[in-house]
C-alpha cells in the first residue's frame, strides 16, 4: 500500500481554512450590502465576524503540530519563496488571521469590549492602548479583507493544484472548486449557526440571504466539477487514468454519493425548493427551521469530504504505474 | 574546472543489473540510511509466468533533476539545488511539511522519523567533492552505473550518451531527469 504523506490534519486544515474565507466573505458581504446607509444583514455581519477567526486559526495550530519539526514553524516565515504555494499560503493566511481578529473585534459591543479589557491588569498600559473603538471602520476592514478572503480560498486548492507530480491535483480547475466549496461552507456554516439559536431565532430575511448565497455558490461548485470531470476525462492519460480513482476506484463511493449526491445536490435541492415559493409564485420567504439545518449540515460535510478526498486520492495518482499507485 | 561549469548525471545500463541489490547496501552503509527508508532501489518489470518468464531489473533514485519540482514546492528553501545540478536537503532548514515528497514525480524522497526531516539521495556528494564516484556507482559488480559530468566531453556518460540510445523516465513531468537509461 503507498503511504500517504499527508493525511486528516491535513483535511481539516483546509477545509477549517476554507470555512474561515467563506464565514469572512459572507459576513463581509452582509455589512458591505447596505439599506438606507445601513448594513442590510446586521446580525450575519456580526455573527459571520465573530466566528470567522477561529477555524482558520485551529486549522493552522493543526498544521503546525502536524510538521516533523513543528517548533521550526517560523522557518516558514524567514523566508518568501514566491514558487512555493506553502510559502505564500502561510504568509497570506496569517495575513488574512490577524485581519479576520481585528474584524472580529471592531464588532464587539462597547460594553463587550469594556469587559474584556476589565480583565487585563491595569499595568499593563500597551495593552490597554488597543482598547479603541474600531466600528467606524468597519467597511474598511471588511474591504481589505474580501480579496484575502478569497486568496485563502483559492490557496487551499492551489496548495494541491500546483502540483504538477500528481495527475488528480495538477488542473487549473481545483482552486475555483475549493473556492466555491469554502464560501459555500462559509454561508452554511452561518446558516447552521442561526437555525440552532433557539433563544433568537433567525431573521426569516436572514436566512433568505444565506440560503441565496449557499445555493449561487453550490451552483459554481457543479460548475467546476462538471467540467473537472470532462476535461480529465479528454485529457492526457495520466490524468484520465488518475480519474478512475473516482471513477470506479476507491474513491468511487465516497465522491459521488456522500459528496457529490449528499454533499451538493441535496442540500441544493432543499435549498432550491425552499426559495421557490418566494421566487415562482412571489410569495414570502419562509424558512423551515429543520430543513435549514439539514441542508447547512450537509454542505459542511460536502466541504468536508471534498479535501477528504482530493487529499488522499491525488497522493494515489501519479505519472507512473498506470497513473495510479497501489 | 569551475563548479558553475559542472552537470553531474548517471547514465544507466538496466539490462546489466543483476538484482543483486549491492548499490542500495552500499548507499545505506556509505550514508548510514536509517533502517526502513531507502535512496535507491531496484524496479521489477515481470512478464509472463514460470516457466515463460521474464524480468527486467532497473536500478533507480532521485533523478537529480534539472527542474526540480521538490525544490520548487518546499516553503523554507530547505530543498535546494546546487549549481552542478545535485539536489539536496538542508536537514537544519527543514520542518517536515513533506511537500517535496508529495511534488515528487518519482517518489525518490522518505521521511525520517527521528529527525521529522526529509531525506534523499545525495549522489554522495561529500564522496564527489572529493573526486570519488559515488558509493553505489563504485560497488556495482556488473557495471551498470556510470557516473560524470555531462559538460565534459571527454567524461565516460558524455560518450556512452553520443553512441547509445537512452531514454529518461517519464520526461512529460517536464522535471528535466537526469538518470538516463541506455536501451
Ligand atoms: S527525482 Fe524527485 S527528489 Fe530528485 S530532484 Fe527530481 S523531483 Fe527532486
Ligand atoms: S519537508 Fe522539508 S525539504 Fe521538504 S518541502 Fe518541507 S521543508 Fe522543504
Amino acid at each position: 500500500m503507498h503511504e500517504f504523506n499527508w493525511g486528516l490534519l491535513i483535511v481539516v486544515y483546509l477545509f477549517l481554512g476554507g470555512l474561515s474565507a467563506g464565514l469572512f466573505f459572507a459576513a463581509g458581504l452582509a455589512n458591505y450590502l447596505e439599506v438606507d446607509g445601513r448594513p442590510a444583514y446586521p446580525r450575519i455581519a456580526q455573527v459571520g465576524a465573530w466566528l470567522a477567526p477561529w477555524p482558520v486559526a485551529l486549522g493552522s495550530g493543526l498544521l503546525i503540530l502536524d510538521l516533523g519539526n513543528w517548533y521550526r514553524f517560523y522557518k516558514l516565515f524567514m523566508h518568501f519563496r514566491w514558487e512555493s504555494p506553502m510559502s505564500i499560503g502561510s504568509w497570506l493566511l496569517t495575513l488574512f488571521t490577524v485581519l479576520a481578529f481585528v474584524y472580529a473585534f471592531a464588532w464587539l459591543p462597547e460594553a463587550g469590549r469594556q469587559k474584556l479589557f476589565s480583565k487585563v491588569p491595569p499595568a499593563w498600559k500597551l495593552v490597554h492602548r488597543l482598547n479603541v473603538d474600531l466600528s467606524a471602520h468597519r467597511k474598511t476592514l471588511a474591504m481589505i479583507g474580501f480579496p484575502l478572503s478569497i486568496g485563502v480560498g483559492i490557496y487551499t486548492g492551489v496548495l494541491l493544484g500546483a502540483v504538477s507530480a500528481r495527475p488528480f491535483w495538477n488542473t487549473n480547475l481545483v482552486a475555483q472548486m475549493f473556492l466555491f466549496s469554502a464560501l459555500s461552507s462559509g454561508a452554511a456554516a452561518l446558516l447552521l449557526v442561526l437555525a440552532l439559536d433557539k433563544k433568537r431565532p433567525a431573521d426569516q430575511r436572514d436566512l433568505k440571504f444565506l440560503v441565496w448565497m449557499d445555493v449561487i455558490f453550490i451552483s459554481l461548485e457543479l460548475f467546476i466539477i462538471l467540467p473537472y470531470l470532462i476535461h480529465g476525462q479528454l485529457s492526457v492519460l495520466a490524468v484520465k487514468q488518475a480519474l478512475t480513482l473516482i471513477l470506479g476506484g476507491p474513491y468511487t463511493l465516497v465522491f459521488w454519493v456522500f459528496f457529490l449526491g449528499l454533499g451538493l445536490l441535496v442540500p441544493l435541492g432543499i435549498e432550491i425548493s425552499e426559495l421557490a415559493p418566494s421566487l415562482l409564485k412571489g410569495q414570502p420567504f419562509h424558512g423551515d427551521r429543520r430543513l435549514a439545518l439539514t441542508a447547512s449540515g450537509l454542505v459542511l460535510m460536502g466541504g468536508f469530504l471534498l479535501r477528504y478526498i482530493f487529499v488522499y486520492a491525488g497522493q494515489l495518482s501519479s505519472f507512473r504505474q498506470a497513473g495510479v499507485l497501489q | 574546472m569551475d563548479i558553475r561549469k559542472r552537470r553531474y548525471a548517471l547514465v544507466i545500463d538496466s539490462r546489466k543489473c543483476i538484482n543483486c541489490k549491492a548499490c542500495a547496501v552500499a548507499c545505506k552503509a556509505e550514508n548510514e540510511v536509517a533502517v526502513g527508508n531507502t535512496r535507491n532501489w531496484i524496479n521489477e518489470d515481470r512478464q509472463g509466468e514460470y516457466p515463460k518468464l521474464r524480468i527486467d531489473f532497473e536500478p533507480e533514485q532521485c533523478h537529480h533533476c534539472e527542474h526540480p519540482s521538490c525544490v520548487r514546492v518546499c516553503p523554507t528553501g530547505a530543498s535546494w539545488q546546487r549549481k552542478d545540478g545535485i539536489v539536496l536537503v538542508a536537514a537544519d532548514d527543514c520542518i517536515g511539511c513533506r511537500y517535496c515528497m508529495i511534488a515528487c514525480p518519482y517518489d525518490a524522497r522518505y521521511f525520517q522519523e527521528e529527525t521529522g526531516t526529509v531525506g534523499k539521495c545525495t549522489l554522495c556528494s561529500h564522496r564527489i567533492d572529493k573526486g570519488n564516484i559515488p558509493a553505489c556507482v563504485e560497488t556495482c559488480p556488473s557495471k551498470v552505473r556510470v557516473f560524470g559530468d555531462l559538460e565534459d566531453p571527454t567524461s565516460r556518460i558524455h560518450e556512452l550518451l553520443a553512441t547509445r540510445r537512452y531514454h529518461v523516465k517519464e520526461p512529460q513531468t517536464g522535471n528535466g531527469p537526469q538518470l538516463y537509461y541506455l536501451l
